[in-house]
């Protein structure tokens, strides 16, 4: 089950060729894809905003991004005076990389065999799997956060700060999520993962085995993780005036943009791969079109990031922070609990989901409590403050 | 071991694309780098302060507390990998590990400690202080430390004195 056949007779050249060519066939999938979802983005926020979108370089626009991509070569790269220049230069190379290493274990789909060599269509399926996920999108955050600290300017380090903080609050909703998938299928292979899930249209997937709601929950933490509307107040341009890139120029500033869209793209994957059943589908005309039902739905979900973004006003920071700590870590550790008893038996799952509802209670109270705790202290600061003064503010 | 070479090779292919937009750009883009573009971007205002080396804590107190959960999570994935053979002997050490995190969450959370409600909305929680009075709350009189010199004490709102020439007056004739 683990590993790809490829390396089962060993490394020789024809093993080389085709490793080296499946490398560089993701790497251009992560390319490929950022540039076709800028494009997708713009389109549909335009459609979405009754609009026109982009429509002058290429047929209907189409290679706008391509067009941006190239000016921004051409734009000058300065270093501020004061950033901190060995941290300001590696922090592009350290968003960037997690970025398009995490596309590497999501499988595509099938194997194909090339030279009498059979190998997967998925780059690699390490004996970690799916935590290999979480550990990109945990060295994603040094990459914005070194970025915003190393800029040396007030709205970079704040928004770097926000972010460091946001992404680290909604990686625990991703890990207790995913982990409810772990229980579900019994393995951290994304292989093994999708093979869980295969045969039977939507029946056998995890969405549906895990009754949904930890679909949901992932879905917004990873909405979030990924700093994306309406969660991208990393980036509020009212607040902090454009974030942590704010201070990059040139390429260095389209290495970041290029890691955000490939974080989006990287996230509809894994969602496909972890929830949707991943390359599975009905076969058309007798064939096996696994490749093509994952670009579907991959297609789908990433609109459904471009609908939400059009659709919903930013959050505020507080409601962020509350969303994530106070609602979805609870609610997908206690989900994860009654899945987990479910798959024991009916009626530890339903011990497991009762023991959930008292402990929805005594959280309700513990907010209660905490929010008066607060209030003090807000009240304290009041007392000691002068009235022409600003607010506390966080 | 194979399982980590296709990973690397992508890691390095990753990194020299990123090295090479960096040397293309330094090729292709013109480079004059001046005071103004190479200051922080303040909204246009010349920054007057160095960056600000502190920032809320509370940013600090959400790192510490993640590090509660990330922990959990990692425990989490060893477990759930076997749990088919545990069975209710997992699902019962599961909860009590659950329970213990999740009490010392609800401890967390009843101590304000992931609170950060605008002050506004927080204040109406407030008890009331029964000593405030309109007096006590809305003090108009400046403190003694932000006077001006040759001020007087007096609230800001009361009627100016008679001999006190007005704020400014002076300036547009002089």
């Amino acid at each position: 089950m683990t590993g790809d056949p490829l390396f089962a007779h060993g490394l020789n050249l024809a093993v080389w060729i085709i490793l080296v060519v499946k490398v560089i066939a993701v790497f251009a999938i992560v390319m490929v894809s950022v540039l076709f979802m800028v494009m997708y983005e713009r389109w549909a926020v335009a459609w979405l905003g009754v609009r026109h979108g982009p429509n002058r370089a290429g047929p209907r626009g189409s290679l706008q991004s391509l067009a941006d991509g190239v000016k921004l070569f051409f734009k000058e790269a300065f270093t501020p005076a004061r950033a901190d220049k060995v941290i300001y230069k590696a922090a592009p190379y350290i968003a960037l990389a997690p970025a398009i290493l995490a596309m590497s274990i999501v499988p595509f789909g099938g194997t194909i065999t090339v030279a009498g060599h059979t190998t997967r269509l998925q780059l690699v399926d390490p004996p970690w799997g799916i935590l290999f996920f979480l550990m990109c999108s945990g060295v994603a955050v040094y990459g914005i956060m070194l970025a915003g600290w190393s800029s040396g300017a007030k709205y970079s380090l704040l928004a770097s700060v926000r972010a460091s903080a946001q992404m680290v609050s909604y990686e625990a909703v991703l890990g207790l999520t995913i982990a409810t998938v772990v229980v579900v299928t019994g393995s951290v292979h994304t292989s093994a993962i999708v093979a869980a899930q295969h045969g039977g249209f939507l029946w056998h997937w995890n969405i549906i085995h895990t009754a949904l709601i930890p679909f949901a929950l992932y879905s917004i933490a990873a909405t979030a993780e990924i700093t994306r509307a309406p969660f991208d107040l990393v980036e509020a341009e009212e607040e902090i005036s454009g974030g942590f890139n704010m201070e990059y120029s040139s390429i260095g500033f389209a290495l970041f943009y290029l890691a955000e869209y490939a974080n989006l793209v990287v996230q509809a994957a894994l969602i496909t791969t972890l929830w949707l059943g991943g390359p599975d589908g009905p076969r058309i005309a007798g064939n096996s079109v696994g490749p093509l039902w994952f670009f579907i739905k991959v297609m789908v979900l990433l609109y459904i990031f471009i609908w939400i973004r059009a659709t919903l006003p930013r959050v505020r920071y507080d409601q962020l922070m509350e969303l994530g700590w106070k609602r979805l870590i609870p609610a997908s550790l206690a989900m994860l609990m009654i899945v987990a008893g479910f798959q024991v038996g009916r009626w530890w799952g339903l011990a497991a989901f009762g023991g959930s509802l008292l402990g929805f209670a005594l959280l309700l109270r513990a907010i209660d409590v905490g929010q008066d705790a607060s209030a003090m202290e807000v009240q304290i600061s009041a007392d000691a403050e002068i009235p022409s003064g600003r607010g506390a503010s966080s | 071991m194979d399982q980590y070479l296709p990973i690397v090779l992508l890691l390095v292919v990753a990194l020299a694309f990123a090295a090479g937009s960096f040397a293309a750009s330094k090729l292709l883009g013109p480079s004059r780098p001046t005071g103004a573009k190479t200051g922080p971007y303040e909204s246009g205002i010349v920054p007057q302060a160095p960056v600000a080396a502190r920032f809320p804590v509370r940013f600090f107190l959400v790192a510490m507390i993640f590090i509660i959960f990330d922990i959990e999570v990692i425990f989490l994935y060893p477990w759930a990998v076997i749990y088919h053979q545990l069975n209710t002997f997992g699902l019962a050490e599961m909860a009590a590990f659950a329970l213990v995190v999740f009490v010392s969450f609800a401890y967390l959370v009843s101590n304000g400690a992931l609170d950060w409600g605008p002050v506004k909305k927080l204040a109406r929680k407030a008890p009331v202080n029964l000593t405030r009075t309109t007096t006590s709350t809305v003090r108009r009189v400046p403190r003694p430390d932000q006077l001006i010199d040759g001020m007087s004490p007096r609230p800001v709102d009361s009627e100016p004195e008679p001999t006190a020439e007005p704020v400014g007056a002076g300036a547009p004739e002089a």
